[in-house]
């Protein structure tokens, strides 16, 4: 497994993508994310507390669906309640994991783990808008008594392991042989 | 690799077989942060759902006790998740840790917000059939809602600024020059019998 991501990254050298990490760490915003000390582990605390506001939230979705939280609501208030904090914090997400690319862009950018990553998160997002979508068609009708068919449990358990894992890439960024 | 004859309680924990192996192994440090970061974001996810709602910002309609059924089960086993694997990652470095101020701090931190929550279900939970289905809360479940944030924001910075420190602040460093009060007052603990 290490041979493989090894020869990705190895592979990552001689393409664009080198180029485009060199101008990356030449522009201002790179400077000023590597000029303090602080600056770096700030951006991550930041990655770390929208992530728990996410995944909390996600979760609290999923175990709606599994009639395990929520009881008494419809879905739909469940995902009034959740859906927007999953957005927001998506959104917190994103820009703080820029400013963490910005200050190191090659480490990020020439490595295997961090293109996993982002492809996983990708696959979570469209994972998610689909079941999102048909959970909500599905429990119209159904009221505060709604609770998913196996499918749409299973579905949401998937995306809960989808997060597990971008989770998992993000970690090994750091230590995956380049 | 050779380990040095232990001087303290810290490095004989620290040169213990499981600290010696976590530290030498290619893939063990990173799993068992990775289950950490796991095991943190249910515990950060599920409290911030429960502060919110204690402070009258978010689930205002959903009654306090439900809120608490639904969380608190995920915030304790993801706690115990946590407490496990940092536990296993602290057994590897025991003597860097035990010196780096944002570690003391973090498991400060930890204690007091513990306390918070223990005063939070011993006194103020007594009167929660009161204010249960009630969007406005009593102010002290309020200020144990903000302070449970507060306290969490900073020990995930604490946690990360560990990460950035480990290594910086050493026994060596002990009477040379000026390292300030704090890391002169830990190097009291860390570093005895050095």
């Amino acid at each position: 497994m290490g041979d493989l991501l090894f020869n990705i990254t190895d592979w990552m050298r001689g393409t664009v993508l080198l180029d485009w990490a060199f101008w990356m760490q030449e522009t201002a915003f790179s400077l000023f994310m590597v000029e303090n000390f602080w600056n770096v582990p700030i951006a991550q605390a930041i990655h770390i507390l929208s992530i728990g506001a996410a995944f909390g939230s996600v979760l609290m979705v999923v175990l709606r669906v599994n009639g395990m939280a929520g009881a008494g609501l419809t879905f739909e208030q469940t995902a009034a309640r959740f859906v927007p904090w999953v957005r927001w914090s998506l959104l917190v997400i994103v820009l703080s994991g820029l400013s963490m690319i910005m200050a190191e862009p090659v480490r990020n950018m020439i490595n295997a783990v961090f293109w996993i990553k982002m492809i996983a998160l990708i696959v979570m997002v469209l994972v998610s808008l689909s079941w999102i979508g048909s959970v909500r068609a599905a429990a119209q009708t159904a009221g505060a008594a709604y609770v998913g068919t196996s499918g749409a449990k299973s579905t949401g358990w998937v995306i809960m392991a989808l997060w597990c894992l971008i989770i998992v890439c993000g970690r090994w960024i750091a230590y995956v042989p380049v | 690799m050779y380990y040095p004859e232990p001087t303290t309680i810290w490095e004989s924990i620290q040169y213990s077989p499981l600290g010696i192996f976590i530290a030498e192994s290619t893939w063990a440090f990173p799993t068992i942060e990775t289950i950490h970061v796991i095991a943190l974001v249910t515990v950060l996810g599920t409290i911030f759902v429960m502060d919110l709602r204690l402070l009258g910002v978010a689930s205002k309609n959903y009654p306090v006790t439900a809120m608490s059924r639904d969380t608190l089960k995920w915030t304790w086993g993801g706690f115990v998740l946590a407490a496990i694997t940092g536990t296993l990652l602290y057994v590897s470095k025991t003597s860097s840790y035990m010196i780096n101020p944002f570690f003391m701090g973090k498991m400060a931190l930890l204690a007091i917000a513990g306390l918070n929550m223990a005063y939070f279900h011993s006194v103020t939970w007594k009167t929660v059939d009161n204010w249960d289905t009630s969007p406005v809360v009593p102010t002290g479940a309020k200020v144990a809602g903000i302070t449970s944030l507060i306290f969490w924001i900073t020990i995930v910075f604490f946690g990360r600024a560990i990460g950035f420190t480990l290594g910086i602040y050493d026994c060596y460093m002990v009477g040379q020059g000026d390292n300030g009060f704090i890391v002169n007052m830990l190097a009291g603990i860390a570093c005895a019998g050095a």
